[in-house]
């Protein structure tokens, strides 16, 4: 693990380079530019909103699916970038050398940047909602920066797995987007998750079970921790599953590096 | 001091199918047990390289030249044994690896100084310099995708000259450009030899490896064939690889009731070569070998330039030397002084046939390949003898 330090330290210069070459280019020759990094968490929102109430009816705040579903697109540019960070960069991998962790690292930190912008954004909104409930933000909010770091060790974790991944199997996108949406179902992205606690209840003898297992998935936890900062009435649930689900993607983390730096030696080889 | 050295060195790639690697081709693999066919890329490679010196790397193609450079770089793992070095690396990329089209010139010399691991600052200090060199001056601020392919090779070129390896790959890149362009770059080349630098030069410019190093390796399918002085690799080179391999389209026939046993390539002292400079002499020795007596043979020769234009053809009956008849064996000589042709790499083709031209003995074409190298600043195919004369008028 130190090693990673002295890696990303030795390389500065490369890794801001690679971070600013990903910001450049993603909005480069469109109209609106980056104002499309908020326009697109936003549209999504929008569309959950609307269809939200058409199939449900009332019941789950706007402002629970905003927050739920700006802190998914992040994850989701990590992991999607991440997958293609080494394989689409083949050329340089097979003839520079440099420790490859920096291709994912600094594909995540552009999008960690990008995810900061909108969170400027998703505040303004957030407030806008709360002030017509007659609420304000949380001053706990201020801890979100910090979330995101943290949400961001847990992101760089899945795209150092995928990244990878797709070199030795090009099949890994395909498996990664099914298995995305169905995580995306499984996560409170736009239900909170006292809904979850709500359908618990009603299902006793397999409830408290559900929930605990529920609460292990560190999205669920990563998201609800955004809420629990911002929206007044919302708890975080401190419960073991919730701590373990908090810890997990520091275990994560240590095993998708430690996976990536094997596979790595053989980069060149495969692409 | 050894820059670099290697011990042992080998490296296995997987056969592996068509296309992509998938799961579906993985699965049954791992069923099977992990047994995989493979190839030995590199196998038993064993040379060392003193710091300072300039060392080609020539061989046919596949023969894992590119391969041993990603050893050396690091961007290979080896299968077995040790390459070591001392000092920094750099690559002179396949040119404009690392590019990115939407960026522009100048945000493109920055990304690539990155990636090659020059500092920021130097770049940005050299920045002019750099760009005068790549002659890219109006259009700096253009998305590089608008560039020509000359003007990006310039780009990417002016860029990896500003590294400051102590030892520098260079794996066939020269090859690009225009002429003054390239002039350019091996006046580059040479100043980080003046400055002790170690290089690395894998190339298939024959008279480019020639004129450059000080050491030439030779690699024929994975193994390390030869390693000594430019000529002599290359003389071996020419001679055995391109023949035997079948690079050339070589054809060997007749009746060989006289047969040309040894040919010989002999330079002005005498000695066997392959590169002659031009305005030397070149003699072509022949021995052949009768297997009966034969009235009047006729011995010819012809030069063809590796693309098939015949340059000169001649034999002893149009010289007007003839043989009254040959038995057993016995020696043939051909002198050409002043050797006329110049730069460039040229196939000696031989022949020994009946005086009425009926009966082909032996014939031997495109079979003795050899390399001119011009030392003069004179241009062209041939060298003429000229005589510039100046009048002013009174």
């Amino acid at each position: 693990m130190a090693q990673i330090i002295t890696d990303i330290t030795h390389h500065g210069d490369l890794i801001w380079n690679l971070v600013a070459r990903d910001l450049k280019i993603r909005y480069r020759g469109s109209v609106l530019g980056l104002l499309w990094t908020i326009l697109n968490p936003l549209f999504m929102a929008v569309i959950y909103i609307v269809f939200l109430r058409l199939l449900v009816g009332r019941g789950i705040a706007n402002e629970d699916i905003i927050i739920g579903v700006f802190a998914w697109q992040f994850t989701m540019q990590c992991v999607n970038s991440g997958m293609n960070c080494v394989t689409g960069n083949a050329s340089l991998v097979k003839k520079v050398y440099f420790p490859r962790i920096i291709l994912p690292l600094a594909v995540n930190l552009s999008a960690l940047i990008n995810f900061l912008l909108t969170l400027v954004v998703q505040w303004v909104l957030v407030a806008i909602l709360l002030m017509m409930k007659g609420t304000f933000l949380d001053t706990a909010t201020l801890w979100v920066p910090l979330m995101s770091l943290y949400h961001l060790l847990f992101n760089f974790s899945l795209a150092l797995l995928v990244a990878a991944a797709n070199v030795y199997f090009r099949d890994t996108q395909h498996i990664v987007n099914l298995l995305m949406s169905a995580w995306f179902f499984m996560s409170p992205v736009m239900y909170p998750l006292s809904l979850v606690e709500t359908v618990a209840r009603a299902h006793p003898w397999i409830g408290t079970w559900i929930t605990h297992v529920y609460l292990l998935n560190p999205m669920t936890v990563i998201i609800t921790g955004y809420r629990a900062m911002q929206l007044p009435g919302v708890a975080f649930p401190w419960t073991a599953a919730s701590v373990a689900g908090l810890l997990a993607p520091l275990v994560i983390l240590l095993i998708a590096y430690i996976v990536f730096q094997r596979a790595q030696r053989y980069f060149s080889d495969l692409l | 001091m050894n820059a670099i050295e290697a011990k042992g060195l080998g490296k296995w790639y997987r056969k592996q199918g068509v296309g992509l690697p998938t799961l579906v081709g993985a699965l049954p693999r791992w069923l099977r047990g992990g047994q995989t066919d493979g190839f030995w890329a590199l196998q038993d490679i064993n040379f060392s390289i003193r710091q300072g010196q300039t060392v080609g790397v020539i061989g046919p193609n596949g023969s894992g030249k590119s391969s041993l450079l990603g050893l050396i770089a690091q961007t290979m793992v080896p299968t077995e044994g040790t390459v070591r070095t001392t000092g920094r690396i750099s690559a002179l990329l396949e040119l404009g690896a690392g590019f990115h089209s939407d960026l522009s010139g100048r945000e493109n010399i920055f990304l690539n100084a990155a990636i090659l691991g020059i500092p920021r600052e130097d770049i940005r200090r050299r920045f002019d310099h750099i760009v005068d060199f790549a002659e890219l001056r109006e259009f700096i601020d253009m998305p590089v995708k608008h560039y020509s392919s000359g003007m990006y090779v310039r780009l990417a070129f002016s860029v990896a000259v500003e590294m400051n390896p102590d030892i520098l790959l260079i794996d066939e890149v020269l090859a690009v450009g225009d002429m003054s362009f390239q002039m350019k770059c091996l006046d580059r080349i040479r100043r980080f030899q003046k400055k002790g630098k170690t290089i690395l030069f894998v190339s298939h410019a024959l008279e480019t490896v020639e004129e450059f190093c000080n050491d030439v390796l030779l690699i024929h399918e994975g193994r390390l064939i030869m390693q000594g002085n430019p000529s002599d690799v290359i003389f071996t080179y020419l001679k055995q690889y391109m023949v035997r391999i079948g690079m050339l389209n070589v054809e060997e026939h007749g009746t060989r009731e006289i047969e040309m046993r040894s040919i010989r390539l002999l330079d002005e002292t005498g000695a066997e070569t392959a590169t002659f400079n031009t305005g030397s002499a070149m003699t072509i020795e022949i021995g052949y070998h009768a297997r009966r007596r034969i009235e009047k043979p006729v011995f010819g020769f012809n030069i063809k330039t590796g693309n098939g234009f015949y340059v000169f053809g001649s034999n002893t009956q149009i010289a007007k030397i003839p043989i009254a008849a040959v038995e057993g064996a016995g020696r043939v000589r051909l002198r050409i002084a002043p050797l006329t042709l110049k730069q460039g790499r040229f196939f000696l083709s031989l022949a020994v046939h009946s005086w009425d031209h009926v009966t082909q003995y032996h014939r031997q074409e495109d079979l003795h390949p050899f390399m001119i190298k011009d030392v003069s600043d004179d241009k062209g195919v041939f060298q003429l003898n000229c005589v510039w004369e100046h009048q002013p008028t009174p």
